[in-house]
């Protein structure tokens, strides 16, 4: 799946205004001058399959817009968009409910279930509009709800479910005509987190089993820390910063990122390689690998006598652990976290 | 102190707030000085002017002209003799293979079919009442002799029923697409918005002789009639139902692929069902409201012995029909209610399977044909019912001997000291002095664009009179002065509505206040607003005889029930902080009232004035069955003399007053209809 340059003006003048370059504007000039507000501003990505690609940022910052122009549920003004290589800005319409059809799927915030469909009906409605014959659209059904735990509740009415199982209905519905793009907006914001967290373990749970490419809005930055693969920031509809958890945590591209990942707890996020002095030689006593989070270090950290080597995922030594950059690391401290320093901390 | 000015009463009284530019700010004191001394000077000054008699479009000419034409060219012309022609025969047909089926199947047949149906949609108490109900309709009876020589209520009852059938079918296939067209297309919507806006603020009266010039007098005239009069409420509710389904739900389907039509299938009409359901009962409950106004253009059926009953005051054998009609009323409402109530439930209890369905039908049939052919039973048999009429006449004649004494002062008071001077001074009011205020007021309520077309309503009502001496090809004659008349509608309109106010709003306000009050209101105020119009006209006309005192009372009660009823739901509506702070700076209950709960309650008392205004103008209108005056009664007189100019231009004249009304009682639609619902 991938989108190149893509654009969304809301407003009678949204073509005008980005000829116009106007689009440039701050929010509230340019809703002065034209009229228009932009809800993404020049975004590309590409997300591979198995990967789960995050997109973050405050409300209003336009995620929701952006994933509902990749299927257009909200026509783009400009850009390009491909999923399993198949132009979708440039489809028929005939065509694009054919790749709404097969290749993509959506989880909602509230849900979006049919409050007049019982569950297995809901969960059947995607391969019902493909035109597939009940028997077979129910035993898929029926399939994905063993899945997601549901299979006792088959026949229950949507307002008969709590709110967690109304949410795994939307998410059998979204798997059972077995897309390969998954896109959740904001699927889990409105359950309590207990709830939430289960749901993210399931997520996991079948991320691991089907592999998809999944697209993951939401603004709750330890959801994203947890799920995602790669993470995109979005403010003002532009992406500020796009990278791994790490990435985002231990170099954050500018102050509106690092503001937002302020009280993250780093040593969860953090690996070895965030506090490795690049060296090469004989081999320590003590070795850690590059990838392991801070927090699990911390005993090795304190409790060695020696130099604590670091390898990579070869057994490789690229470096060694310097104890006080840990503490630094950890302390979230400015002046040994500035990009230069840490632009590549893997490579020695 | 920057604080905004307070709003002056003067504006607070014409409803003049912040929403007016500063020009309508600048010029209301004085307007609104001006208005009163206007109207005083008026009255003192004794000016004579009304409208000049000379100034006129010729309206009811066009409409006798266009009359002649049908009649003329009724075999000739391809859209007269096929289409109009073909719709009303195709209508009156469907009419007769309803009744005849209904003969057919024998009493008992519509007996147990009517039942097993409200068994199948309600539970056992809709299939009880139902049944009591349909044999209510064998059981009344009026002996030999009552007005049409009509005897047994059975023929027309089922008569009744197949107009209604037919009309409901009628509505059924033209409001629900209707509704679903403007749900999806804009352009639908925007075309049909105004109509149905004006549909629901015109009485039925305005639209009958247009109607009848068509179809002419028959079965086909009433149903069409019926028609226009219920069909709106079900386009409304039917695109309300669709549009009201939640945006998410609709793109989550979008999003996997449905195309417009499949998302309409399966998620809008199916949520809309309900909705749907609910307008389905509202065409109901107003098709039969005008039962009898059907009959007076030829619809057969219940109807006719209300009508007759009115008209020569004979008053019994027109509360029997009445009740009857009332009760069909309510056995169609509970029986649909049912419908809807499964809707809502939805969980599909169905009573039988489909093998014990077909069982059931067969067994029916069965039944029907060993009725019919074993048994060689028709219709009710006359012997099994009794004669209420001379009961209901010796009640009624208590009724009106003991309210005698009271009833002839109300009436001579309310006909002397307040009805005829209000009418003969509003007649006399010049023309620019009426359109003046009303222009003024509308401007102020709407801004200027209603202001301008308000006023010119009100001259072009007064264009609708026909010429001093006027004749139609030597066969017609009548004087028809619109302005007149008018006045006249309007004074008792005022009257009415001053009564409503003066009675409702205290009502309502006590129902909010204490709860017995409300509980006793309750169940009187549900029954009053189930009843159709012209019910109350029959004690009306009992009590105080025809005529303009009938009218004004019977209005009065039809439309009490809705300014009680949005008092309460105003006061109501106020929120428990805002009535807390309150309480918590030390006010009093009254003070409480008086400060916080009326004034945030107050768009809610200004459609309780807008309903009842309109309602109250309905029912007048519809008085002029019972000699009530103005132009309700120049319709009835242009029926009963076949002056078809002089009704139809009548029927515009009444639409030009209802619009004016409406607007005037309205200050800002959409903001009161959303604190309303
Ligand atoms: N239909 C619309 N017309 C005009 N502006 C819109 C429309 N929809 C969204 N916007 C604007 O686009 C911007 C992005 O909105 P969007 O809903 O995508 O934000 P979001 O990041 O999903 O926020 P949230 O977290 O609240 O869901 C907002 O400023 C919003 O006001
Ligand atoms: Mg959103």
């Amino acid at each position: 799946m991938s989108c190149r340059d893509l654009w969304k003006v809301f407003g009678a003048h949204a073509a005008k205004a980005i000829e116009s370059g106007d689009v440039h504007l701050g929010r509230a000039e340019l809703m002065a001058k034209t009229g228009c507000t932009v809800a993404a501003r020049d975004v590309s990505f590409d997300v591979v399959r198995g990967e789960v690609f995050v997109v973050m940022g405050l409300s209003g910052s336009g995620k929701s817009t952006l994933v509902r122009c990749l299927t257009r549920l909200i026509e783009p003004t400009s850009g390009a968009v491909s999923i399993c290589s198949r132009d979708v800005l440039g489809a028929q319409p005939k065509e694009l409910r054919e790749i709404r059809r097969t290749k993509v799927s959506m989880v909602f915030q509230h849900f979006g279930l049919f409050p007049h469909r019982t569950v297995i009906d809901n969960v059947a409605y995607g391969l019902e509009v493909q035109g597939i014959d009940r028997p077979t659209r129910y035993a898929r059904a029926s399939e994905l709800l063993e899945v997601v735990g549901l299979s006792p509740v088959k026949t229950s009415y949507p307002d008969q479910l709590s709110g967690g199982m109304q949410q795994r209905v939307g998410l059998a519905r979204a798997l059972a005509v077995d897309p390969e793009v998954l896109i959740f907006d904001e699927a889990f914001s409105a359950l309590d987190p207990l709830i939430r967290r289960e749901m993210q373990d399931e997520v996991l749970r079948l991320q691991e089993r089907l592999q998809k490419t999944v697209i993951f809005v939401t603004h709750d930055l330890d959801e994203a820390l947890k799920l995602g693969d790669r993470i995109a920031i979005m403010k003002d509809g532009r992406f500020v910063q796009v990278g791994t958890p790490a990435d985002i945590v231990g170099a954050p591209a500018d102050d509106y990122v690092r503001e937002f990942v302020r009280d993250v707890p780093r040593g969860k996020v953090l690996t070895a390689a965030y506090a490795t002095q690049p060296r090469s030689g004989e081999m320590p006593e003590e070795v850690v690998r590059h990838d392991q989070h801070l927090n699990e270090l911390l005993p090795v950290v304190f409790g060695a006598k020696g130099p604590i080597g670091v390898v990579d995922g070869t057994g490789e030594l690229v470096g060694i652990l310097d104890r006080r950059m840990v503490i630094h690391v950890l302390a979230g401290r400015e002046e040994l976290s500035t990009p230069e320093e840490l632009a590549s901390p893997g490579q020695p | 102190m920057s604080a905004p000015p307070a709003t002056p009463v003067w504006a607070a009284a014409l409803r003049l707030d912040g929403r007016l530019g500063g020009v309508a700010r600048r010029w209301a004191p004085p307007l609104a000085l001006a208005i009163p001394l206007c109207l005083v000077a008026a009255a003192l000054e004794g000016v004579h002017s009304g409208f000049p008699s000379t100034w006129l479009l010729g309206v009811p000419r066009w409409f006798d002209n266009l009359n002649n034409w049908v009649t003329n060219n009724d075999s000739s012309n391809f859209f007269l003799h096929t289409i109009v022609g073909g719709f009303g025969n195709l209508l009156n047909d469907a009419t007769n293979d309803i009744v005849n089926l209904l003969h057919w199947m024998t009493w008992v047949g519509v007996l147990a079919v009517s039942t097993a149906i409200a068994w199948l949609v309600g539970s056992w108490r809709t299939a009880l009442f139902s049944a009591l109900v349909v044999a209510s309709f064998g059981v009344l009876q009026i002996p030999n002799g009552g007005p049409n020589g009509i005897s047994e209520m059975w023929p027309s009852a089922m008569t009744t029923l197949a107009l209604m059938t037919v009309a409901i079918i009628l509505s059924t296939i033209v409001g629900i697409p209707l509704g679903i067209a403007s749900a999806v297309w804009p352009t639908v919507h925007k075309l049909l918005r105004p109509l149905l806006d004006l549909m629901q603020i015109l009485p039925a009266f305005a639209y009958l002789v247009p109607i009848v010039v068509l179809f002419s007098i028959g079965n086909p005239a009433g149903i069409v009639a019926t028609f226009i009069y219920a069909v709106p409420p079900l386009v409304r509710f039917t695109e309300l139902g669709i549009r009201s389904v939640r945006k998410d739900v609709i793109e989550a389907a979008e999003s996997f692929g449905s195309t417009r039509r499949q998302v309409l299938r399966n998620v809008q009409l199916p949520l809309a069902a309900q909705a749907i359901m609910l307008g389905l009962n509202q065409v109901i409950m107003m098709a039969l409201s005008i039962v009898v106004i059907a009959s007076l253009i030829g619809a057969g059926g219940l109807g006719d012995p209300v009508l007759a009953a009115l008209q020569t005051q004979q008053i019994g054998e027109g509360f029997v029909a009445g009740l009857l009609i009332v009760l069909m009323a309510m056995w169609l409402d509970r029986t649909s209610a049912a419908i809807g109530e499964r809707a809502r439930e939805r969980t599909s209890t169905r009573r039988l399977t489909r093998r014990q369905l077909l069982g059931l039908w067969a067994g029916l049939l069965v039944l029907v044909l060993v009725a019919r052919y074993g048994l060689g039973l028709g219709d009710w048999p006359a012997g099994w019912g009794f004669s209420v009429v001379d009961n209901a006449t010796r009640a009624l004649n208590w009724v009106t001997n003991e309210f005698t004494g009271i009833a002839g002062p109300i009436s001579s008071f309310l006909t002397l000291d307040i009805l005829n001077p209000l009418q003969r001074y509003l007649t006399d009011l010049p023309w620019w002095l009426v359109a003046a205020v009303v222009g003024t007021i509308g401007w102020a309520r709407g801004g200027s664009r209603r202001g301008v077309l308000l006023a010119g309503c009100v001259v072009l009502l007064g264009l609708m009179q026909a010429p001093v001496g006027y004749t139609f090809q030597g066969t017609t004659s009548y004087n028809f002065v619109a302005w007149n008349d008018a006045m006249e509608t309007f004074s008792l309109v005022i009257v009415a509505l001053a009564l409503d106010l003066i009675v409702g709003i205290p009502l309502g306000i006590a129902a909010y206040r204490w709860r017995v009050m409300d509980r006793v209101l309750r169940p009187i105020l549900d029954t009053l607003q189930t009843l159709p119009a012209f019910v109350y006209l029959i004690p009306m006309v009992a009590l105080f005889g025809v005529g303009n005192v009938a009218g004004v009372s019977a209005s009065l009660i039809y439309a009490l029930p809705a300014a009680v009823r949005a008092t309460t739901l105003g006061l109501r509506a106020v929120q428990r902080d805002v009535l807390e702070a309150g309480q918590a700076f030390g006010s009093t209950r009254w003070q409480l009232l008086f400060k916080v709960e009326l004034p945030i309650a107050r768009p809610y008392l200004m459609l309780a004035v807008n309903q009842t205004i309109l309602l109250v103008m309905a029912e007048v209108v519809v008085a002029g069955l019972v000699g009530a005056g103005g132009l309700g009664l120049d319709v009835v007189t242009g029926f009963s003399r076949s002056e078809v100019g002089l009704g139809a231009a009548a029927g515009l004249a009444m639409v030009l007053m209802g619009i004016v009304l409406d607007r005037l009682s309205q200050s800002n639609p959409d903001r009161a209809r959303a604190a309303a619902s």
